[in-house]
């Protein structure tokens, strides 16, 4: 960058061609020197952009003496003019887009469009995502400060700021929702992308392959805000770790901002270079974890609201005592719900809607075993399966065996009487008893929520 | 004496570099034509600055010269000449065009006035191809592409070279056409891959103009290129922007695959299609296990016209309604006797391909 802020090269510009209008037909300064701008002033040479090669060919044989001589007028340390070509978008005809109807527009207003197109291509971001449909509550709220923080000092109070948390619990809507508030506030002055890892690494590879890593290091390090979706699949890729760690050297050393998100802690990722974790443990580190009841009842009446749709509230509350997993997951089920609702024309009745959520959440493989689950959770809580299935009460075996009566009774509905005599010839009313306490205990201790969904996860993946 | 020329030759010319020409109520000038004769023979350019044409015309030299005419005044002459052999000959601020027994006076325009059409700087670095596989690979991709204020960076085909093939794509975020061409085809000293965005004009008048069986060599600049054979050089802009990432859309799957004989899909559209000319709507109706698929027209109020075709059908029963115009398109891009239509539900793009998957055609549904 120059010493000379842009306001004062407007200021000279400004001045150099109400002299230069005064010397042109009016014709040729509107078609020639209407959209020139001087972009920068340096060592004797003043730097001036024209819209296109047509022009700038133009102004450069014609013009070239007569705007010299007015630079000089104002600073006389001026030798030379370089010309260059940098598209401007004209005001006017932006303006006049955005009233007259578009020519892209199909006369059916039917017809669907590729959803990809409308991410905006500089940035990559996808305008759906806004921070005002983010709904906060205490599994997020800390993600969310953070993020607001970021946004309000940009590069300065948490660089770099690393959001982790579980699939489909919103990092992504946050990250974007901050992209395009930064986007809104600063006026498209400040340039921020969005990339996906894997997007970054596909970058660097054809940029390996195509010889152009110069284009690909100069398109991330010049920008302001750097946002990268699922760091932890950069992991072990060496090549692309190591451009990573250059770009974002070269962007933390001049105050740029870099948001990160993982479905992990820094330390949990494996294979990490212990440089980048450090880098990544040096700024911010918050988590988002699973919506908890309140939340994500708050989170389905938001959806329904941006749908301007409707559905009664018992039906809500089944969803967001039976839907727990993750957000899209409780999407999925409120979009199916609807479907129902509007698409067959049924009247959703809570007995419908646990039908439906039953159907549409049971992904539990068919061929897991009960005794595959009292292993998994014996492993899970570190204990032996046979205090998990003995009779002593102690705290560190009742949990346990509570959470093992709640998952084969959740996951296989099997009958009390049999679970009983799962797990260590107990009476099925201590089965009731337990599948119910745990059954209530996760809609209000996140913690115990948070372990049941990973053990599932575990049984399913031991399953694959 | 300025030059003695063949009328058809003048006529072709003229031809080629009046699409060049310019409306701008600020530079009238862009109407007319540069002709600047000298030993190499008799150059005529037109500019819109946007593009800049030129070609070279063969005619016997006499005297080196330049000026501009207007272009409709020259046109028309021409048009309207009926002798072979024409004498042209600037005298002060007038041009005499004369036959055996035809001759004209026509007022022309001082030279210094019209737009310096640029330079490539980048002289060296080409591409190498025949201009029929060229602008055929053109004509397939472009009708797929309209020109839009809004979103620029779609308003023209993006190039994507990478060494061993020119991809081409164009979309209007309805319906997206990628053509592939192999090293096989063209030849290159480029040493690295580049991209860029070619606008839709550009893209139209290379077609018309390139559209022959000869040699023809690509440049790029950063921000314009040119395209020429041994008559006719082409210089334009390139649009500024990011393509959007599309091959993120191509689908991977697909739930129902369809094989066509391509005369009759054709035929059995343009019926169902006719049934009202306003909406363009069909509905393609598959089931598994059949050996048929069926196209209705959905607009009841002017009848019911449907269809049924002998198809070979793979995966799961499907009913999603199409612009029929929209598919036509495709398939007509593609020389096989059979094409392959593979539908993905009603909300995501179905696709239209060559096993060579050197060409492909994807189309979003319209909504239900």
């Amino acid at each position: 960058m120059s010493e000379i802020n842009q306001d004062e090269l407007q200021k000279i510009w400004r001045s150099v061609l109400i002299g230069v209008e005064l010397q042109i037909p009016k014709a040729s300064f509107a078609t020639w020197l209407k959209y020139s701008e001087l972009i920068d002033k340096k060592d004797g040479v003043a730097y001036v952009s024209l819209p296109n090669n047509f022009t700038k060919a133009w102004v450069e044989n014609k013009y070239n003496k007569i705007l010299l001589g007015g630079v000089r007028l104002i600073d006389d340390s001026t030798k030379n003019i370089k010309f260059v070509v940098k598209s401007v978008k004209p005001k006017e005809l932006f303006e006049y887009a955005k009233t007259s109807a578009p020519t892209l527009d199909n006369s059916n207003e039917k017809q669907l469009v590729f959803a990809e197109f409308k991410i905006d291509p500089n940035t990559n971001l996808n305008p759906k995502y806004s921070l005002s449909s983010f709904v906060v509550g205490s599994s997020n709220e800390l993600a969310y400060a953070a993020t607001q923080g970021v946004i309000s000092d940009i590069g300065k109070k948490y660089n770099p700021l690393f959001i982790y948390g579980g699939v489909g619990l919103g990092k992504t809507h946050l990250m974007q929702g901050a992209g395009n508030e930064i986007k809104r506030m600063y006026n498209d002055q400040i340039r921020v992308k969005y990339v996906s890892s894997e997007k970054f690494t596909s970058d660097i590879i054809s940029g390996i392959k195509a010889k152009r890593m110069e284009d690909v290091k100069r398109k991330y390090r010049d920008i302001d805000v750097l946002i990268i979706d699922d760091i932890q699949f950069i992991a072990g890729k060496e090549k692309t770790e190591m451009e990573f760690f250059n770009t974002f050297n070269a962007l933390y050393e001049v105050n740029k901002q870099i948001i990160i998100s993982s479905d992990r802690p820094p330390k949990a990722i494996p294979i990490l270079e212990e440089r980048l974790r450090s880098r990544f443990e040096g700024g911010m580190v918050v988590d988002v974890l699973p919506p908890d009841y309140e939340m994500r009842v708050a989170i389905i009446k938001t959806k329904l609201q941006q749908k301007n749709k409707e559905i009664p509230d018992s039906v809500i509350e089944i969803i967001a005592n039976k839907v727990r997993k993750n957000i899209r997951e409780l999407e999925g089920i409120v979009n199916i719900i609807l479907f129902y609702k509007e698409q067959k024309g049924l009247e959703i009745t809570p007995a419908l809607a646990e039908d439906i959520i039953r159907k549409n959440t049971q992904h539990t493989p068919e061929n897991i075993t009960p005794q595959q689950i009292i292993k998994s959770v014996a492993n899970f809580f570190q204990i032996l399966v046979d205090d998990l299935m003995g009779t002593c009460r102690k705290k560190e075996f009742v949990k346990p065996r509570q959470v093992a009566i709640y998952l084969l009774r959740d996951m296989l509905e099997l009958s009390y009487p049999y679970i009983g005599e799962l797990v260590g010839k107990k009476d099925h009313t201590t089965a009731i008893h337990s599948y119910e306490k745990v059954n209530k205990e996760i809609n209000t201790n996140n913690d115990l929520n948070q372990k049941i969904i990973l053990i599932k996860d575990i049984i399913n993946k031991s399953e694959e | 004496m300025s030059f003695i020329v063949l009328r058809n030759n003048l006529k072709e010319a003229l031809l080629i570099t009046e699409r060049g020409l310019g409306e701008n109520a600020n530079l009238p000038i862009l109407k007319s034509l540069s002709f600047k004769i000298n030993k190499e023979g008799v150059f005529i350019s037109s500019t819109n600055l946007e593009i800049g044409i030129t070609t070279n015309c063969s005619a016997k030299i006499i005297n080196e010269d330049k000026f501009l005419i207007q272009s409709n005044i020259i046109s028309s002459l021409i048009a309207n000449i009926p002798s072979e052999r024409l004498d042209i000959k600037k005298i002060n601020n007038l041009l005499e065009v004369k036959s055996d027994n035809y001759e004209a006076t026509i007022p022309i325009l001082s030279p210094e006035d019209f737009p310096i059409i640029p330079e490539i700087e980048n002289k060296n670095k080409y591409l190498e191809i025949n201009g029929n596989i060229f602008t055929e690979a053109l004509t397939q991709v472009v009708q797929a592409v309209q020109f839009s204020e809004i979103r620029p960076e779609i308003s023209g085909v993006y190039l994507n070279f990478d060494l061993e093939i020119i991809t081409l794509v164009g979309t209007d975020s309805f319906r997206l056409a990628e053509k592939k061409i192999k090293n096989t085809n063209f030849k290159t000293n480029y040493e690295e891959g580049f991209k860029c965005i070619i606008p839709l004009k550009t893209i139209q008048e290379c077609i018309r103009i390139f559209k022959k069986n000869e040699v023809i060599k690509l440049y790029f600049d950063e921000n314009q290129f040119l395209i020429k054979n041994n008559q006719t050089k082409l210089i334009s802009r390139l649009i500024e922007g990011n393509f959007p990432d599309y091959k993120a859309i191509i689908p991977k799957g697909f739930e129902t695959e369809i094989e066509v004989d391509r005369n009759e899909f054709i035929n059995a559209l343009k019926f169902v299609g006719s049934s009202n000319q306003l909406i363009n709507e069909v509905k393609i109706i598959v089931h598994e296990e059949k050996k048929f698929f069926e196209i209705q027209s959905t607009e009841r109020s002017s009848g019911k016209f449907k269809t049924i075709i002998p198809a070979k059908i793979k995966g799961k029963n499907n009913e999603i309604i199409f612009n029929w115009r929209y598919i036509i398109d495709g398939v007509k891009n593609i020389q096989n006797n059979t094409i392959t239509f593979i539908l993905n539900s009603n909300t995501k793009p179905a696709l239209i391909s060559l096993e060579d998957s050197l060409y492909l055609y994807l189309l979003m549904p319209i909504k239900q």
